[in-house]
This record gives C-alpha cells, structure tokens and sequence, in this order.
C-alpha cells in the first residue's frame, strides 16, 4: 500500500524494551499524532521511522519499499526536533536552503524557494536574519520550513511546540495543521499534551509501556478508549470499578441497567465528567457525598465520593448544580455514554 | 555580579592574588627578557647592562629569517595534523560509554607525564633502523629491508604530534562533549551524509574550539627544542633550539633574549591575526 | 703521602676537636656549623658519582673535611649559574670542574679568585698545559682530569679500524658518522686543520679558520647526527645505527668492557685532549678549604686512582703516576694529541659559532 507501514517494529536498550512490536499503517497525506507519558516510547518509534535509531526487529515501508536499512540521509524525510536543532552558524536563509545545498540545487533555484518557504511560514524578509536573533515562535516557524524544503514523503516533529508559551503553541498547532492539509504531507508528531493531539491529527496513536494501546481517530479514542490507560490519559475520565453479578453489571453494589459486560475480572467502566448528570439525594443509580466545588468559569466541576471512590461531574453554568460540600447526592449517566474498559 | 566601578583599595581585593600571579609569573621575567635582549654582549665573558640593538641586528639576517619561518612552519604543520587527527578521534570519544572515555582520557593523561626526552628517545628507537617499527614491516613481508626513517622531518613531526596530541584531545573534549547532537542528526534528516554533516555543521559549529586549540597546539609547538634535536637533521632545528645553544653553550644571554623576544612577538602577532579573522568570519 | 701532609693533617685534627670540644661545652647547636666542608661541583652523572665513591671519601678521611659534591650541568650553564649567583655574593660550589672555555670566559669576568700556589705545593706534578694563567700571569685554575675525545666506531660494521681523522671524509661513510653539534665542544675545526691543513696553527688567522670550514663542510653528507646529548649517540653507536663518529674515549672504554661491539681508536693525528680544571668562585667563603682541595688532587697517588676509577687521563707528568702501560693505554695514549684552540673560541666565539651554525644548519 501507499503511505507508511510499520510492522512488528521493536527497540531493545539492552534490557530495556523500549519499543515493542509496534504494527501500524499511516496512509499517505494523514496526519498522526503519537501520544503518551514520557518514557512510553512514542520518541524512540519516531527516531526509528526517520532512521536514527536502528529497530531491534520488525520493518519499516515506505510506499511499499523497506526502508529498514537505508540510512536517514536516503529517506527523504523532514524533521523537526525538540531542540529545533537550527544550525547556530547560518542564517535563516542558510538554514531553510540546507538541505537544498546538500542536493546541488541551484542558487537561483534556492532563492526562490526559501523566499517561497519564508512565505508560508509568515517569514517573508526574515531571511538574513541570524537564529539568534529570533524570537521562540520565528525559530518555530524556521525549523518547520528548513524540514519542509524539499518537499519530503514524511514530515516528523518531535514535541515541536514544547517551548512556546500556551497561548502561542495553540495558535501553532492550528497553523501546523492548516499547513498539513494544504501540502497533503504524511505528518506525524510525537506529543505528550493530548490537547495537541486532538487538535491537530486525524489519527492518534496511545502508547503506553512501549507498545500502541489504541490508534483511532481522536473522537473514537475518546469516545471509546480501548483500556482504562487510554481513557485515563485522553482528557480526564470517571473509572468505576465493575462487578458483574448473575450478569447484571453493579457499582459500589448498586445495579447499572443497559451497561452490558461480560462476566470478567478487572473491568472498569469510563465515564467522561461532563457526561454524569447530579440528581437529588436518593434519584439516580449511584448515590455518593460531594467532596468538593470547583467553578472553572466554563465549566464547574463537583467532586464526589463514593465508597473511596472520588467521582467528577462537570456541568455547564446554566444548569449550575444545587449542592453544597457535604450534601448527598444522586448521579448517573445514559449507558450509551459510558464505556466498559479493562485495566 | 557588582556593578558599581571599584572605590576603594578593598574593592581591588579580588584581583589582587591574581595580578600578583601575573606580575611574578610573566610581567617580571618577560621584562627581565626584554632588558637582557638590550645588553651588551661581551664575547668571551657575559654582558654588561647598555642599551644596544646588536643582538636584534644579528637576528635579522636571511639565515635567522629561514629558521624562523621553518619553526612557524612546524609548528603550523603539529597543530594542523594534531587537530585533523585530534578533532574525529575526540568526535568518536565523546560518544563511546563512559568507561571507556574515562579509560582513554587517563591514558592520554599518561602519556602527558612523559617527559620531552623521553618521548625522543622512544621515538628514536622506534624509528631506528636496528631495533625500529620497519623491522616489523620486514617481518610482515611489506619491505625488504629495514630502514631507518630518521633523522627527517617526518620523525620530527611525528615526535611533536605525539606529543601534542593529548593537549590537543583534552583541550576539544569538554567542547565536543557539549556538542548538540540533534545538530548532525537534523543535517542526516535534511540528506547529509554523516560524513557531510560533519564537515558542514560538526567543524564550522566548532570554530572557536578549532581556533583555541590551534592556537594552544602551535604556541606549544615552537617552544618546543629537545625533538627537533633528537629526531632531526639540523636543518629541522627550530628556533628554539638556537635559542637554547645561545643560552646553554654560548653563554649568549643577550643574543638568545632578543631571539626570544622576536619568537614570542611573532607568535603573538599570528595568534592576535588569527582571532581577528576568526571575529571577522564570525561577524561576516 | 708525604710527612708534611701528615703532620697538618694531624696538627689540624688536634686543633678541631679541641674546638669542637669546647664549642659543644658552650653551644651545641653551633658545633656542627664549626665543622670543616667543601661543596665542590662536578659533571653531574658518571662524574659526580665516581668522585663520590671514591674520591671524596679519601679527601675527607685524610683532611676532615666534609665535601658537599654539586652535580654541574654541561656546556656553559654551570658558568651562568655562578656568575649570576656571585653577583648575588652566593657560591653554588665552592670549587667547580669547569671546560676550558668556560674557564677563560670566567677569567675575563674575574669570576675566578686566584690561586695561591704555595698552599698547593703537589701544583708542582701538574703538567704545565694544565696550569690555567690568566694575561697578568696569576692561576686561575689547575687542571682536574683530561679526557680524549677519539674516532670511535662499530667493529661489526667496520670489521677493520681506521686509522686517520680523514675517514670520516670517506664516501663510503655517507649518513654514518654521528659528530658533536657545537664548534666548541666538537673541536673538528682543529682535527681538520691538524688531518688536512698541516696542523691546528692554520686557525691563528681567519683566512685559516674559513679554510678548515670549507674542507669541514665536505663532511656534512656523512653526518647522521649532529648530536648535544651523549647517550643519543652512545645508544645508536653500539647498536650500529650510527656506526662511526667522535665520541669520549673514557666512556667508549667502559662500552667495551661491558661487550658491546665499539672501538675507540687514536687516530695517527692525536685523539682530541680536553681537560677540566678545579676554579674557585670569587664568591666562595672557603677559600682554604678549596686550596686543600686542589692540592689533595694534584697527588700522584690521587691521579692514579681517578685514573683507574674515573677512565679519564691524568694531569700529572707520566714518570710521577703508578699507571702500568697498561692501564696508561687505557685512558690515553702517547700519539701526541689535538689540543684545541681555546683562546680561538674565547676571541672568536660568536664568529664561530655563526658560521659554524650556517655550516651544518643550512
């Protein structure tokens, strides 16, 4: 098939399984966010993919070719790294026509098109400028347009955006993604802010302890997580512990009617925050004691407990909850919102 | 840090170990060097404090002039092969696992323990025709014959370069090993060799390192005057070895300090040129 | 020994204890200061050694006076030392073995104290080319030891000896020969004007000394080595890699004995005679002391084991020394010798030097 093509890809660090039997299929032009805790492997699996660092099994296709063993310089990739890792010796213009330079493009030729990838990055007239002398968001938009040069098959960037401010990496990731899907690249970013990974890709990767928990769009990984993993890491979620009983599903001993789930060991059921609904004392299938109030201004959170369980349920201020720290409270969710997961 | 300009003798505190330093240690004998280099030789006997430019009219002859530049030559030539060979090695080194870095730097260390004589004289050995490395050629079957490959200015180069080369190495190490990798990993991604990344981002991301130490290695290298002796002809005798005869069997004080004195102007001046272009570049 | 020096000895060995005696009574701390020393420099290395094991013992045995000995570098830095240091009004050495250059140039800064030849009564078996006057006729130096410098070369390279200075001329000796790197202390400029200019008198006038360079400079192809450092010749000498040259005759003889396959040969143009003489720096405080030193070396007997001990040549005249012929033939030899110019370095020095410099450098 056309596009990228991972299949059974380890990494061993000695004993440490960095990578393990990563499979995985990116159809040209998609954009894939990798994302995960620190230490998950999700760096090392794009290091791999760019040919930095050699896999311990498994292969690696582009477009049908391995790559497995071609060295980094043959690949024809574009990369951003976390450090940007802009050449200290060149200007902006040095940077950006590196890779044209390496090729023998021809001066005039490299002219147009750094003027040309000054413009899409909203740089034009930055060109002698040194990289020193830029501002976080320049040096940004520099990294992204050097990687971009030569129009490679694969565009990686490895935490991009980490050094901006908030407010900037927001407006970036937008302007990342816009340019994405104008130059219809293979993009994959490795990320560890599920914001990001939501915003920007169409496929997101959940790795956990080296391996790929879950690959989906970022409406089915949150919708429906895989694993309680997933769930937990992609924006925040209820776990209740399940129990299933003569094939009636319970919570904290109360039966949860229309939650369908087999009779098994260590399942959990999600619910997002905004999908539990507060009821008055003694309504609704579970029944718990509010802990605490948080009124983020958007939303207000309430947290509950119940049977040492600590429950959240965010409500919109127009239906503002009628509870105080203290208070009983009902609470309960539609079936379909909620999601049986296993540890 | 302070900022307030100094007021009182207590202010100056701070700097007062060090200049004390700097006036016994340089300013007293390079001034004591510069008057010496102004006396007046008498022949037969010492010298007698005057002010006579006979001992700078003596040096400026074509003779003087082609052993001056033979020594600047060398010492180029010794900082220029210590840094070829010196700069890859430290690359590799910085990168192997730290015990073997730490195993390679103490025997580096090692080696600056020798002593200059000593050095000559393994080298001369090792070189020799008699008991030297051709004898394992020979064996090897690569010669015929076991040659010597000494005195010459191959030996006397070799000996310099030996002896340099862990200044050379030690001198690189902290810089290579703050070097930021993901510089040569993103020229790889851009279509650079590792051999082109290392010349096109490696070398010129390391100028100032490159300037330092050439400069460190080449001031080090004209002083030098037992290996020239030692390991070459007399044609390869630097100036420093001149230098040393004056002193040493002519009893030449004043001959040998104004010598001296044009070796340490000449050097300063090519160290001073050598900055200035390196800036210029750096600006350009 | 004879009676007057035992009856000294003995008076002076009375008179000490008696003071030491009583200057322990009163001060203990100062009778050590009381007691008689010499500090006495000689060529560090194989020298100084020898003159420790043997030597000085003898001398402090039969005076009581202690000897410091000094290892002097070689070449004129032992010169610069003293003469910085007397201008400070410090003796590094009390009496020093000095070359003979070094010798005169010390003369004409008046470094020397002059010696007073009635307290060195032996000065009397010294030969007269031994005795160092300076112009006003006053002894500034009485020789020490003598030494050849000598053709040597390797008996497995060169089965057969040679018997003139002119092999090194040869062209079957090109890049074999290791000679010394200074005029003044290689003293070819006289084994040439001796070997091909009909003797050293060709260098009184610099018509001469150019001369003797020209036919020198014939030589340069031959030379391997130029050499300041001994051992780098000795080393390549006995290993054949230099397998000819001009080396000390003393130190060869000991190579020999140890069965390394070195000759050392007096060519029939004389071996090159230098010498050491005993010097007293003005600065020294000891100047009786270094009297009875010299004297105690001018003996015979003292000679003849330095001789046997040391591998250099007396200073004494030949009828005066216990030396069989054997050992005589050891340390020298009775083709009469080169003696170099001195005076010719001394006036001439830094002439020489350059051109001696541009010979073999350029």
């Amino acid at each position: 098939m056309s596009g990228l093509v991972l299949s059974e890809v380890r990494k061993h660090f000695g004993p440490v399984h960095a990578v393990e039997d990563v499979s995985l299929s990116v159809p040209n032009g998609t954009f894939v966010c990798m994302l995960g805790p620190s230490g998950c492997g999700k760096t090392t699996l794009l290091r791999m993919i760019a040919g930095l660092e050699e896999p311990t099994g498994g292969s690696i296709l582009l477009d049908g070719r391995d790559i497995t063993a071609v060295p980094t310089h043959r690949r024809e990739l574009g990369m951003v790294f976390q450090s940007l890792a802009l050449f200290p010796h060149l200007d902006v213009t040095g940077n950006i026509a590196y890779a044209m330079t390496i090729r023998g493009v021809g001066t005039a030729e490299k002219k147009r098109r750094v003027g040309e990838l000054l413009e899409m990055v909203h740089m034009a007239g930055y060109g002698d400028r040194s990289v020193a002398q830029l501002s976080g968001g320049q040096r940004q938009r520099v990294a992204i347009a050097r990687a971009l040069a030569v129009q490679p098959k694969l565009f990686l960037l490895d935490e991009p955006l980490s050094a901006l401010d908030a407010k900037l990496r927001e407006a970036m990731q937008v302007e990342l993604r816009q340019l994405q899907e104008r130059l219809g690249i293979t993009t994959i970013v490795v990320t560890h802010d599920q914001r990001e990974a939501m915003t920007m890709a169409d496929q997101v990767v959940v790795m956990g302890g080296g391996r790929i928990r879950q690959a989906a769009s970022p409406v089915e990984i949150y919708r429906h997580p895989a694993d309680a993993f997933v769930a937990d890491f992609i924006g925040s979620t209820n776990l209740i512990p399940l129990a299933v009983e003569n094939g009636t599903a319970t919570a904290f001993g109360k039966p949860l009617p229309g939650i369908a789930a087999p009779a098994r060991d260590g399942q959990m059921l999600s619910v997002r925050p905004e999908d539990i609904i507060l009821a008055p004392a003694g309504e609704g299938a579970l029944t718990g004691t509010v802990a605490f109030v948080r009124d983020l201004g958007a939303t207000i959170e309430t947290f509950i407990d119940i049977g040492g369980h600590r429950l959240v349920a965010a409500s919109s201020p127009r239906d503002r909850p009628a509870v105080n720290v203290g208070d009983e409270t009902g609470l309960s969710f539609h079936a379909g919102n909620a999601v049986v997961v296993t540890a | 840090m302070r900022r307030t300009p100094p007021k009182s003798a207590r202010d100056y505190a701070p700097i007062v170990y060090p200049g004390i330093m700097l006036v016994v240690f340089f300013v007293i004998p390079f001034a004591t060097m510069i008057a010496v280099s102004f006396f007046k030789r008498n022949q037969g006997a010492f010298y007698t404090p005057d002010f006579v430019l006979d001992n700078y009219a003596r040096f400026l002859t074509a003779f003087f002039g082609g052993v001056l530049a033979f020594s600047l030559f060398l010492a180029i030539m010794v900082a220029v092969v210590c840094l070829v060979v010196g700069f890859p090695f430290t690359f590799f080194l910085v990168r192997l696992k730290r015990r073997a870095q730490i195993l390679w730097l103490l025997s580096l260390l090692s080696v600056l323990s020798l002593s200059e004589v000593i050095i000559g004289f393994a080298w001369s050995t090792l070189l020799s025709r008699t008991a030297g490395i051709t004898n394992l050629f020979v064996a090897l079957g690569l010669m015929d014959r076991p040659e010597a490959l000494l005195p010459g200015f191959g030996a006397v180069l070799t000996g310099m370069v030996y002896q340099a080369l862990p200044y050379t190495i030690l001198v690189l190490y902290p810089s290579l090993a703050r070097l930021d990798w993901s510089l040569l990993e993103a020229a790889r991604t851009m279509g650079a060799s590792p051999v082109k990344a290392f010349f096109n981002v490696v070398v010129p991301v390391s100028r100032n390192t490159i300037v330092a130490t050439l400069i460190m290695v080449f001031v080090f290298a004209l002083g030098s005057y037992l290996l020239p002796q030692i390991l070459g002809r007399p044609r390869q005798w630097t100036l420093s070895v001149l230098i040393t005869d004056q002193a040493i069997y002519q009893s030449n004080m004043p001959f040998a300090a104004a010598m001296a004195v044009f070796l340490v102007l000449i050097a300063l001046a090519l160290v001073g040129l050598t900055t200035l272009i390196g800036r210029r570049e750096a600006e350009a | 020994m004879n009676d007057f020096s035992d009856r000294k000895i003995d008076r002076r060995t009375v008179l000490g204890t008696a003071l030491a005696a009583g200057a322990a009574l009163a001060m203990p701390a100062v009778a050590r200061g009381a007691d008689r020393s010499l500090k006495v420099g000689a060529y560090g290395g194989f020298f100084k050694k020898s003159f420790d094991e043997n030597v000085f013992p003898v001398f402090t045995k039969e005076t009581g006076i202690k000897v410091e000995s000094v290892g002097e570098p070689t070449g004129e830095a032992w010169l610069v030392q003293l003469e910085q240091a007397a201008k400070a009004g410090q003796a590094p050495a009390d009496v020093s073995m000095m070359a003979q250059v070094p010798m005169l140039k010390g003369m004409e800064s008046k470094l020397w104290t002059p010696l007073d030849m009635k307290k060195i009564p032996n000065s009397k078996n010294v030969l007269d080319r031994f005795i160092n006057k300076d112009p006003n006729g006053d002894v500034a130096g009485i020789g020490a030891v003598a030494w050849y410098i000598t053709l040597v070369s390797n008996t497995k390279v060169f089965p057969t000896a040679p018997t003139s200075w002119a092999a090194f001329w040869e062209p079957d000796k090109k890049d074999k020969l290791g000679l010394l790197a200074l005029v003044s202390n290689s003293f070819l400029l006289e084994v040439t004007a001796k070997t091909f200019l009909g003797g050293t008198n060709v260098l009184d006038t610099e018509d001469g000394i150019l001369k003797a360079f020209k036919k020198l400079a014939e030589v340069k192809p031959n030379v391997r080595l130029w050499y300041r450092d001994e051992a780098q010749f000795e080393q390549a000498l006995k290993s054949g890699e230099i397998p000819m040259g001009q080396y000390y005759h003393d130190v060869t003889g000991i190579a020999i004995s140890k069965g390394f396959p070195v000759r050392s040969t007096f060519p029939k143009e004389g071996g090159i005679e230098d010498s050491g003489s005993w010097a007293v720096s003005h600065a020294s405080k000891k100047v009786d002391e270094a009297h009875e030193f010299i004297n105690f070396m001018c003996q015979p007997k003292i000679q003849d084991l330095v001789c046997r001990k040391n591998g250099t040549a007396p200073t004494v005249k030949r009828e005066l020394l216990d030396l069989s012929d054997k050992e005589f033939a050891a340390v020298s030899s009775s083709i009469e010798p080169i003696i170099p110019r001195y005076a010719m370095y001394q006036k001439r020095s830094d002439w020489l030097d350059q051109k001696w410099t541009e010979l073999i450098v350029g």
